[in-house]
């Protein structure tokens, strides 16, 4: 209870700050307030395009900052919208946060600003243009970024177990699992494992374990379509048996690792379901002579096709109190177009969500000098964001749930606890 | 007054308005009647956490009135470095809630652990503190006891340094022992003391959240998760303001029954 009004309380003065920052902003009709994420990277980015962008476009100027610090800027965006601060321009929208506030109606639909259609089919493939858009028909965000989930691995292990690739299926997964495990010490217990993922129930912990393995088993179906669960199908339970079967032999561990030592470069573990942030990471820290790549998501054995992942999308989106929609709307473009892009790539090694950026002459340059990278644009053909839905947390929540009793302590059948996931979710749209 | 309507009446005003409405805060609150109520009584979830708040709470206070009382009445003898050692033991209370949380983890690790690895050294096998469902709620509340134990001490001492030493004394002369003399003067003694350091503790424990939040995140298999937590969870996970209302006024009457009924039976008992 206390904690409940505190928040609420805090809510209201970051709400009462952000007016005040609203007004020292000195907004007006004629200058654009950008939001962009607070991180070096991409405040340097905003900064190059803006400066550009204030350079040739005397009539209507735009002012960069940095999302206001806060325990998330999902909680600061809240907020603003709240206390009707927002800003006219944000990016680092989470796809799966775009339809709540659509149906708020806070957002501008982007589909009646006249070019808008033109321009995204352009950059975008018509599986994505169809994947953002909302429950009512329009489209309220730019799809902008996106850092797909992929297995990365730790090459001399890999080698070292007699393997001249990492595993691809299921069942290559589990022999290189089997013949990796170790008890170093010697004390009866498993302490080198082959993989490991986050076992808290939070609901997006799911996006590094099950929901891209999903979308690899099932070639990038949605979780729910019109209202209704659609995951009780014979890749979901794939998807949990093949889990179920890493904590039960113990080739993933049960215990929280990540308070630890990085278990991946400090060699206990040999793979993990990462994005792109892990490049820099790696590079800084890895120990001398570590190598390590990247792969596809496994997938069941008998498993045809292109392997989709999950691309963590992050979007731009147009606020309703912007005065200018359609210069903001020029501005956007000027973030999203082939320069903008390709100083994305430069500035933060974030991927654009541009259909065949792997292919385009204009950004081989840096994928000759950032190979890693390369991986993952080839794969971004392939990837997914979130289906529209204003409960998509309660749904990936339920899934946790249910992900918790039968992968990791193994209390019920995947069958089961797919099928309880799946009614839970049809219960909760009934709701 | 404008302090108690602002941050007492207004707020506990809104929160019972809130029970009847569904609002996620951005879009306009709907009347819902009663929907919030029947949801409650059906939310499998939150009648868990609220089971394992009283689990919780039927550790810890026990415990730490033992282990208070205990060390208490140590450091109310004659001893050397009694200061330094009262300082000792009230060191954990004033480290912040975080800190202990995150070292206590460490501690718990089911490979890495402190623990663990001394059940080893002697032959035994691992425990899995924090990921058995069995033992996780166990073991947060005996960290929660070592961090809060040193503000209780405190209290039984100064419960302890108020009764009258002629009781003792007389006891002496009718041939008492210690035990006797403990059970039959110090504690009814100290009743008002005890009295105090449960309906503290019942408070303290009601309200657990900063430890399962970081150690556990409410699992495994929700035994950790207490009713602040979800309450949280369902307000600032989801945004069900309404819900999350409901649980909250719902909670604060369990709370109330609670340390009505502790009251009751505390003073039938002194």
């Amino acid at each position: 209870m206390k904690r409940f009004f505190i928040n609420i309380t805090l809510l209201i003065i970051i709400s009462l700050s952000l007016q005040s920052c609203n007004s020292a902003n000195g907004s007006s009709d004629s200058k654009l307030i950008y939001w962009c994420s607070n991180n070096s990277y991409e405040i340097q980015f905003a900064k190059e395009l803006t400066e550009k962008w204030n350079k040739n476009n005397k009539d209507v100027s735009v002012k960069y900052q940095p999302v206001p610090e806060g325990r998330s800027s999902e909680e600061i965006i809240l907020a603003a919208v709240v206390g009707k601060t927002t800003p006219d321009i944000y990016s680092n929208m989470w796809q799966g946060d775009v339809e709540v506030y659509a149906q708020a109606g806070v957002l501008i639909a982007l589909d009646t600003i006249p070019g808008f259609l033109d321009f995204l089919a352009e950059r975008c493939d018509s599986e994505v243009v169809e994947e953002i858009k909302s429950l009512d028909g329009h489209i309220y965000q730019i799809p902008w970024k996106i850092n797909p989930i992929m297995l990365i691995y730790n090459e001399k292990m890999i080698s070292d177990l007699g393997l001249s690739n990492p595993p691809k299926t299921y069942d290559e997964f589990f022999e290189a699992s089997a013949k990796f495990q170790k008890d170093i010490d010697g004390d009866g217990y498993i302490d080198r494992w082959f993989g490991y993922s986050e076992v808290l129930v939070t609901w997006w912990q799911r996006f590094f374990d099950f929901y891209p393995l999903y979308l690899a088993a099932s070639g990038g179906a949605p979780l729910v379509k019109e209202n209704k669960a659609v995951f009780n199908n014979e890749y979901g339970v794939a998807v949990f048996k093949f889990l179920r079967t890493l904590y039960k032999k113990n080739y993933f561990s049960k215990e929280q690792l990540s308070a630890r030592q990085d278990v991946f470069l400090s060699e206990i573990i040999a793979t993990r379901f990462t994005g792109p942030w892990e490049i820099a990471h790696a590079d800084k820290f890895k120990p001398k002579g570590f190598e390590y790549n990247f792969s596809c998501i496994p997938v069941p054995d008998d498993h045809k096709g292109p392997v989709y992942t999950y691309g963590d999308p992050k979007n731009i989106v147009i606020f309703k109190t912007c005065k200018k929609p359609q210069a903001a709307w020029e501005y956007v473009k000027t973030l999203i177009g082939r320069d903008g892009d390709l100083k994305l790539l430069q500035l933060t090694n974030q991927l654009p969500r541009r259909k065949n950026i792997s292919t385009i002459s204009f950004f081989s340059s840096y994928f000759e000098q950032n190979p890693k990278m390369k991986i993952f644009a080839n794969q971004s053909k392939y990837v997914r964001g979130t289906d529209a839905s204003s409960v998509l947390k309660e749904v990936f929540d339920l899934i946790s749930q249910e992900y918790e009793a039968c992968v990791i302590y193994g209390m019920k059948t995947p069958e089961q606890a797919v099928k309880d996931a799946s009614d839970a979710v049809d219960l909760l749209f009934l709701k | 007054m404008v302090h108690f309507l602002m941050f007492v009446a207004f707020p506990v005003v809104f929160s019972v308005v809130l029970t009847f409405h569904k609002w996620n805060i951005i879009a306009p609150m709907e009347y819902t009647g009663l929907n919030n109520y029947i949801l409650l009584f059906d939310d499998k979830i939150f009648l868990k956490s609220v089971g394992n708040t009283l689990i919780f709470l039927l550790i810890h206070i026990p415990l730490q009135i033992i282990i208070a009382l205990f060390i208490a009445e140590i450091l109310n003898q004659k001893i050397k470095l009694k200061g330094a050692f009262r300082g000792a033991f009230f060191l954990p209370v004033i480290v912040s809630g975080v800190v202990v949380t995150i070292l206590w983890q460490q501690l718990y690790g089911f490979d890495t652990g402190l623990f663990n690895r001394l059940l080893t050294g002697i032959g035994l096998g691992k425990i899995g503190w924090l990921t058995d469902p069995d033992i996780a709620m166990a073991s947060i509340a005996v960290m929660a006891t070592w961090k809060n134990v040193g503000l209780y001490i405190i209290l039984f001492l100064v419960g302890l340094q108020t009764v009258p030493t002629q009781y003792y004394e007389a006891a002496d002369l009718e041939g008492a022992n210690h035990w006797q003399k403990f059970f039959k003067i110090t504690l009814p003694m100290i009743n008002p003391t005890i009295f105090m350091v449960v309906i503290l503790s019942t408070i303290g424990g009601f309200s657990l959240f900063i430890e399962p939040y970081i150690m556990t995140g409410g699992g495994p298999l929700n035994s950790t998760i207490s009713a602040v937590l979800y309450i949280y969870k369902q307000g600032f996970f989801y945004y069900h303001m309404g819900y999350a209302a409901t649980l909250g006024l719902f909670f604060a009457f369990i709370i109330l029954a609670v340390v009505v009924v502790q009251k009751k039976f505390i003073e039938k008992d002194h």
